[in-house]
């Protein structure tokens, strides 16, 4: 399962992103075009309603005690466009008398000024209705009347679905031609990204020098933490190569040692001399051996790909089980090796094998150098680990460097160089802090203190 | 001979009993019958029309060898009656209305009661003789002056408005009570033209007050003028129907028709297809014929009428007619200044002046 086959590109991602609200925004103005279209059209037709009844209005007088018109036959014309509206009119007195007219049509109550406009619904027929309020212009008579005109819409419409479709086309135009920029735009914007994609592609696997790209700043970022990487794994390599060349060497020494060995008993006739050499080699053979094993190890340690489960487990045990393990060897070499625990079982998410690695190491490592008493202790409140000796203890300025593998504390002991090394290295795989510090800071020799501080968190 | 004119008399009446609300006429619809061979399959159609039977016949008889399944019913009625018929809600509608009274025939489509008729005939029906595909003009007849040869001896013919003003000033004396004319009062016709004509020009009113000089008669309908032509009453007959004068001037040759050269107002039959109608099928068959070239041929060869088809030519057809006499020829727009001839205080307006014209030499006169 490929990554890309979940996510969707990032250029379809900005496609998206910029397309879909183009097109709702599109949308959007397609309707208001429809309105505006509609309003335009309304506006040009309420004109003619305007200018008729204006027409139908001139011709209102008083003749015999009443209102009396000469009804303009331009006017109904007017009224009507090339979509042959039914046009309706009317006129009424100030009391809202029907007076003359095709049809009693309904006042306008709402609204401002002497001409009104709304839309009705009359007789199953939607007709837009124009009210003129006027009056009598006379000597003596002011008498106020009302010219109702009516048509129906459909010229409006006509005018309506020309005017938008002169918009829909514009805006289609518009709408292709930003498509077709955003096409073209986001694939500018991400050219950098695909030189970026051919440079990485087109490099040697084994290089890791630093990529040489000009960038925008926002691939800029990314090539910088690409080169941070690179210089790490650089780092990384760097480290696992001198590892490589110390453990051949660490390796070769006691195998040429032993070959050595062999070669100067095999001269001798003498089979005391051959059990005594026997002997000799298989002390070197165990001490190459756990060179071996401690090398094997470090490398578990450091392979990022191994995830061994953890577990909670009783620090206790551990500690414990360690003593009993070193006890007979520390026995016979007179070291005073005790264990200190609480009462009670200290629990800590962790990896069985790893810890019991460290305590090993770190009693192997008190032991070798000189220490006469040896104390493994368990703490709470911080949960923590703690192996103290009364050795000669770590100058400050040699405690980092001791954690290296192959450094040795102390030139001519008898250690691998790596136990420090493998306790870091267990330290880090369980977030642990570890600390090197003198057990008796006043004293001489003032010993030392090798504790591992569990992160709280990890406890729950 | 005489069923155009009683045709003309009926609408006119009508339409003159309607304005005035003072005569009112029996319904003495005729009613022509064409029954369908097989009952069982038979469509009905209901016509109404003002139209008399005898124009109607010809027509209704070559559609119905057209369609023989469907069973055809033809009422003749005035064209008030018609009208009043129409808006009355409890009566049952008709399938097809057909009137000669423009203006109301007008108002009834412009208030959405007819459906409007989409066949290929109607869609190609000119413009100018229709509104809204819904009321379709398919007839063209146009007004018209006739006169006696022998009464107008040594004078110019009157083959316009021109000429007829300067005949009725300049033989005033010879004239008088020997012109006739439309009362515009009594005939829905009359009132009609006389709108049109005022619209025309405002030179009519000088006309009419040369009208009023020779003491012109007054006469309710064409074929009554045709009459008093015919029998030497009259000398001249001003704004007479021409498709009824065609023919009797054609059996009379001492008369002489003249379409105005100025200008010759036009009159069209209009018919429309109710919404209420309860066979709207056969209705739309029946105006689609109206509207066809057949039915228009049967319209130009069978009857006085006047055919519309733009295909057609032939005398009387509206091709013709506008081929000699050009842009002298103002057909009555179907348009909504239709609506202002039946404007009351419009009307009052018009007859007072059209009075006031009249007199006005008569009263100043010798």
């Amino acid at each position: 399962m490929s990554p890309t086959v979940n996510s969707p590109s990032l250029y379809r991602r900005l496609l998206i992103w910029l397309l879909v609200p183009m097109l709702a925004l599109g949308t959007l103005m397609l309707v208001q075009a429809y309105f505006a279209s509609r309003d335009t059209a309304d506006r040009a037709f309420d004109r003619l309603l305007e200018s008729a009844s204006l027409s139908i209005a001139e011709q209102v007088k008083r003749q015999q005690g009443q209102l009396w018109m000469d009804l303009p036959p331009a006017a109904l014309k007017m009224l009507a466009s090339n979509a042959e509206e039914r046009v309706f009119y009317a006129l009424y007195d100030a009391h809202d008398n029907f007076i003359s007219g095709n049809a009693e049509l309904p006042p306008i109550d709402d609204g401002q000024g002497s001409m009104r406009f709304t839309n009705i619904q009359w007789h199953d027929m939607s007709l837009r209705l124009g009210v003129r309020h006027s009056q009598l212009e006379g000597w003596r008579d002011r008498q106020p009347f009302e010219v109702r005109v009516a048509h129906t819409r459909e010229g409006r419409e006509a005018l309506t679905q020309t005017l938008f479709q002169g918009s829909m086309l514009r805006l289609i135009a518009m709408a292709m031609l930003a498509i077709g920029v955003v096409l073209l735009g986001v694939r500018m914007a991400l050219m950098p990204l695909t030189q970026l994609r051919r440079a990485i592609r087109a490099r040697d696997p084994r290089t890791l020098a630093p990529l040489d790209l000009t960038l925008p700043r926002e691939l800029a970022e990314l090539r910088e933490t690409l080169n941070d990487l690179l210089a790490r794994m650089r780092r990384v390599r760097a480290n696992q190569e001198r590892f490589i060349g110390d453990a051949s060497h660490q390796l070769r020494t006691p195998l040429a040692g032993l070959s050595a060995r062999a070669e100067l008993a095999l001269r001798q006739d003498d089979p005391r001399a051959w059990h005594d050499a026997l002997g000799v080699m298989r002390g070197s053979a165990d001490k190459t051996a756990r060179l071996a094993s401690q090398l094997l190890s470090l490398t578990r340690l450091n392979n990022p790909e191994s995830m061994p489960e953890a577990r909670d487990i009783d620090l206790c045990d551990i500690a414990r089980q360690a003593v009993r393990d070193a006890l007979s060897s520390c026995h016979r070499a007179g070291i005073d090796l005790g264990v200190e625990t609480p009462p009670h079982a200290v629990i800590q998410l962790a990896v069985q094998w790893q810890l019991a690695e460290a305590l090993a190491n770190l009693i192997d490592n008190a032991s070798r150098y000189g220490a006469s008493r040896i104390t493994v202790r368990v703490g709470e409140a911080p949960t923590r680990l703690e192996v103290e000796d009364d050795g000669p203890g770590i100058p400050e300025a040699q405690r980092l460097l001791v954690l290296r593998p192959f450094h040795r504390g102390m030139e001519g002991g008898q250690g691998s160089g790596l136990g420090l090394a493998i306790v870091d290295g267990i330290a880090r795989a369980h977030a642990a802090r570890l600390t090197l510090v003198p057990a008796r800071p006043n004293a001489e020799p003032p010993g030392l203190r090798v504790r591992l501080h569990f992160p709280e968190e990890s406890t729950s | 001979m005489t069923a155009p004119y009683r045709s003309l008399a009926c609408w006119v009446l009508a339409l003159a009993g309607m304005l005035l609300s003072a005569m009112s006429r029996a319904d003495d619809a005729h009613v022509l019958r064409y029954a369908a061979p097989h009952e069982a399959t038979a469509q009905p159609l209901e016509i109404y029309g003002a139209l008399d039977n005898d124009l109607m016949a010809p027509l209704l008889a070559d559609f119905h060898a057209r369609y023989p399944d469907i069973e055809l019913t033809y009422r003749n009625l005035t064209t008030l009656t018609l009208y009043r018929r129409f808006l009355a809600e409890d009566e049952a509608s008709a399938d097809v209305v057909m009137s000669s009274a423009m203006p109301w025939q007008y108002q009834l489509a412009n208030r959405g009661h007819a459906q409007a008729l989409t066949t290929s005939a109607a869609r190609q029906w000119p413009q100018a003789s229709r509104w809204r595909h819904e009321l379709f003009g398919f007839t063209f007849e146009p007004v018209v002056i006739v006169y006696r040869r022998d009464a107008l001896e040594g004078a110019t013919p009157p083959d316009s408005h021109e000429a007829l003003l300067r005949l009725l000033t300049h033989e005033r004396q010879r004239l008088t009570g020997r012109v006739v004319t439309y009362d515009p009062w009594r005939s829905g016709a009359g009132y009609t033209y006389a709108t049109e004509d005022a619209h025309m020009s405002p030179r009519y009113w000088e006309l009419v007050a040369a009208l009023g000089g020779v003491k012109a008669a007054l006469a309710d309908t064409t074929g009554e003028m045709l009459d008093g032509l015919a029998d030497g009453r009259y000398a001249v007959g001003y704004n007479l129907l021409g498709s009824y004068a065609r023919d009797f001037v054609a059996d009379h040759p001492q008369l002489e028709m003249v379409i105005p050269s100025d200008y010759a107002l036009v009159t069209q039959r209009l018919v429309l297809i109710p919404n209420r109608a309860p066979h709207p099928e056969t209705a739309e068959r029946f105006v689609d014929y109206l509207l066809s070239r057949q039915g228009q041929q049967v319209i130009r060869d069978k009857t006085p009428l006047g055919a519309v088809h733009t295909a057609l030519e032939g005398e009387g057809t509206a091709r013709d007619l506008r081929k000699t006499l050009g842009d002298a020829l103002h057909p009555i727009a179907i348009d909504p200044s239709l609506l202002a001839t039946l404007d009351t205080l419009k009307r009052h307006s018009l007859l007072e002046r059209w009075q006031r014209e009249y007199t006005r030499l008569s009263d100043n006169g010798p």
